[in-house]
């Protein structure tokens, strides 16, 4: 199944069973979404539950968050996370405050949906990876989905919640076929371990999860190192108990997001894991991250700026050899 | 774009090769028709022949790795050979960093020059190390002054030490036997060095099980003996009379078994037969194949147009079978072909067994020993979907009065 048909049956499912649940956002309704998630969902809901705004994105989300307080179960959608640039107000000010603010009287079932990433050249503008920005909020949830299953899951479980979510999606995985299967009792709190291993605990998220397991794949075939390649679903609050358990094992970390290296994720795991755990470490924990560059227009230069199977598996050769694996 | 080399497919029940060996390494220009690598898939190993010529641009497989069918094992820059002007000997690591493949490939960025170990003066050791060595009673400083340990030492340096001072060489490979964990048994057993007799008695007083890897060979018997194992199949036993078959030590009884049933299956197309689901496949030769143990291994290589061959020849045919078998050079050709099998545990004493039919055969010939009389018991084991009862029952009459048929035999023994 398609990433985006996986999204598509988690918001059919929603507003099938939940009349509560209204979809808004820029083309989700007649055009089915700029990336085709909400495809059909217009025509069998109407313009009442799957509705078309103006391009405003602080109005998109304010209008949510109203919707939310009022009872409804809003999933708004921003095109892609360069535009929620402007819809920080309501996503910084007003959605993780109103649940405290108000003592836990107001409730706010609402998801802002939003892709992120590096595509395939469509600037720096539309490049970017903002998870860090939105995990640093206290009071947001942030999930995020690397594959059909997760994307159904996860999603569904976000919508169900009577929290505000901030829901990220990839832009390149829409395309992407996935098995599917629909599973009893998912937790998007809980990172999954894609892949057992022994020497070096991987941790990533949305796409590059895929880059990672294929460069353990070859780091296996090739050079004999084994990765346990963990995969975070919600980056805010991130799921810490895991990765001890695995780094208990393993000894070594490593995480790799497409974001630029400073102030990413990576540095709060890296971090926690050098708090938690220090005298279990065997080398200083690695990231691997985004060149510290706008993302560039021209392809090559464009996959230089962010990590590829490629780069991890030679970056993770190297930080081997240096720290005695 | 390159070229793949894909892992091919040499026989109809192949799913997956392993790459026994490089011919050709990265670098080298490969002619169409050269060798580049040898593949050892179902029991036997094969060459790899390429089908176009270019350069081997990259290996994507190693040595002894197991790969499925069609899955690119090599990557090939097509063209003719151009000199050594285009490829300079180690082209900088940088330059191929700046031109990262596409996703679906390879990795490609490997580092030529392997970086520098990190370097400090003694004292230093990662938090983990200086734990284990804490746990284990070593002095990581002295032992870093003596140069007997890096500085910074990693879990790996303490965890090598551990093992050169507390167990014998031998006792090292029986570790990985066993699965065992060094400090585990540094623990158990403390303060002495752990030679193999040790470790031995521990295993035994702990009894802990040995880890014996499933051989690629077993692993293809495995799979085609499930799935023939599942075919409509039937036995018929019988007991021969073979007092009349002058078998000695150049020429056994397997050798003019093989012959006199090899002729027999002349009169019997169906015993010579392919099953194709819509119709059978009729070969006109006898092809017989002979099951012998090679150490662990079990073969059955095939003896191509027995009826068209003497004794002799065949006996030296199955002798020299068994010399490529235990060099373990047998070629797809020599595995494939056959129709019927043949199967002695005679020589053991075994009265009588029966033998599961190998997969795309016919008929497996078990045989037991010879008594005192001459007698023996064979049990032959038919897939039904071929060979019907009527049929297999006329087969072995045919059989039981050929080995008694004097002539018959005194004719054989002289060609």
């Amino acid at each position: 199944m398609l990433y985006r048909d996986a999204l598509n049956l988690a918001l059919e499912h929603a507003l099938e069973h939940d009349h509560r649940v209204v979809l808004l956002g820029e083309d989700v309704g007649f055009y089915g979404g700029n990336y085709k998630v909400t495809e059909g969902l217009y025509a069998k809901y109407g313009p009442k539950r799957v509705i078309d705004t103006p391009i405003a994105e602080n109005s998109i989300v304010g209008t949510a968050v109203g919707m939310a307080m009022m009872g409804l179960r809003p999933v708004a959608e921003i095109m892609t996370a360069n535009f929620s640039m402007l819809a920080m107000d309501q996503i910084v000010n007003q959605m993780p405050k109103l649940r405290y603010m108000s003592g836990g009287k107001v409730f706010l079932p609402l998801v802002v949906r939003m892709p992120q990433g590096v595509a395939k050249q469509l600037g720096s503008q539309h490049s970017q990876s903002l998870e860090h920005l939105f995990a640093s909020i206290p009071g947001l949830y942030v999930l995020c989905a690397s594959d059909a299953v997760s994307a159904y899951h996860v999603l569904l479980y976000a919508i169900r919640m009577d929290d505000p979510v901030l829901f990220l999606e990839h832009v390149l995985l829409y395309g992407v076929d996935f098995p599917f299967e629909p599973l009893e009792g998912f937790d998007p709190f809980r990172a999954r371990i894609l892949r057992e291993g022994r020497d070096v605990t991987v941790v990533s998220y949305l796409k590059m999860t895929h880059d990672v397991l294929k460069a353990s794949q070859w780091l296996e075939e090739r050079e004999g190192i084994s990765c346990e390649v963990i995969d975070l679903l919600s980056l805010r609050p991130i799921d810490f108990e895991t990765i001890y358990g695995s780094v208990k094992k393993t000894k070594r970390l490593v995480v790799v997001y497409e974001a630029p290296k400073t102030l990413g994720l990576g540095a709060e795991v890296s971090a926690r894991v050098s708090e938690e755990l220090f005298y279990f470490l065997d080398a200083p924990p690695l990231r691997i991250a985004g060149e510290e560059v706008p993302i560039p227009y021209n392809r090559k230069l464009e996959l230089m700026a962010i990590p590829t199977p490629e780069k991890v598996y030679a970056q993770i050769v190297q930080w081997g050899r240096r720290h005695g694996l | 774009m390159d070229y793949e080399i894909l892992m091919p497919q040499f026989s109809d029940t192949m799913e997956v090769g392993r790459v026994a060996r490089w011919l050709k390494k990265e670098g080298d220009f490969v002619e169409r028709g050269e060798v580049i690598a040898e593949i050892e898939a179902e029991k036997a190993v094969m060459e790899l022949q390429s089908f176009k010529r270019g350069l081997l641009k990259r290996i994507l497989v190693r040595e002894g790795q197991e790969v499925p069918v069609g899955r690119p094992i090599a990557l090939m820059e097509l063209g003719e050979r151009i000199e050594e002007v285009r490829r300079p000997t180690a082209p900088p690591t940088e330059e191929r960093k700046a031109v990262p493949p596409p996703i679906e490939e390879a990795p490609k960025v490997v580092p030529t020059k392997p970086p520098e170990r990190v370097e400090l003066p003694s004292g230093f050791a990662s938090p983990y190390a200086r734990l284990l060595a804490k746990e284990m009673g070593l002095e990581l400083e002295e032992l870093q002054k003596e140069g007997r340990l890096p500085s910074p030492a990693h879990a790996k340096d303490v965890e090598g030490l551990l093992r050169e001072r507390y167990f014998t060489p031998k006792a090292l490979e029986l570790l990985k036997e066993y699965e065992l964990r060094a400090e585990d048994l540094i623990r158990a057993l403390p303060d002495r060095k752990i030679d193999e007799d040790t470790l031995l008695a521990y295993v035994e007083r702990e009894g802990i099980p040995k880890r014996l890897p499933v051989s690629s060979v077993q692993k293809s018997l495995i799979s085609n003996l499930s799935k023939s194992f599942v075919l409509p199949h039937y036995h018929i036993y019988e007991v021969f009379d073979l007092s009349q078959i002058p078998w000695d030590k150049d020429i056994t009884l397997t050798h003019w078994l093989i012959k006199i049933v090899g002729d027999a299956m002349q009169f019997f197309e169906r015993l010579r037969a392919l099953f194709k689901e819509d119709y059978y496949l009729l070969y006109p030769h006898s092809n017989v194949g002979v099951a012998m143990a090679v150490g662990e291994e079990l073969y059955a290589p095939v003896i191509k147009e027995v009826n068209r061959k003497g004794l002799k020849e065949i006996a030296q045919e199955v002798r020299e079978l068994k010399k490529k078998a235990e060099e373990g050079r047998l070629s797809l050709e020599e595995l494939q072909g056959g129709t019927l099998t043949i199967s002695n545990l005679g020589m053991f004493g075994i009265r009588s067994f029966d033998a599961v039919i190998p997969y795309g055969q016919v008929c497996i010939i078990a045989v037991g020993m010879q008594d005192e009389k001459g007698m023996a018991h064979i049990t032959f084991t038919f897939d039904h979907r071929v060979v019907n009862g009527f049929h297999g029952a006329l087969f072995v009459k045919h059989l039981k009065e050929k080995v008694l048929d004097r002539n018959y035999i005194r004719f054989l023994k002289k060609v």
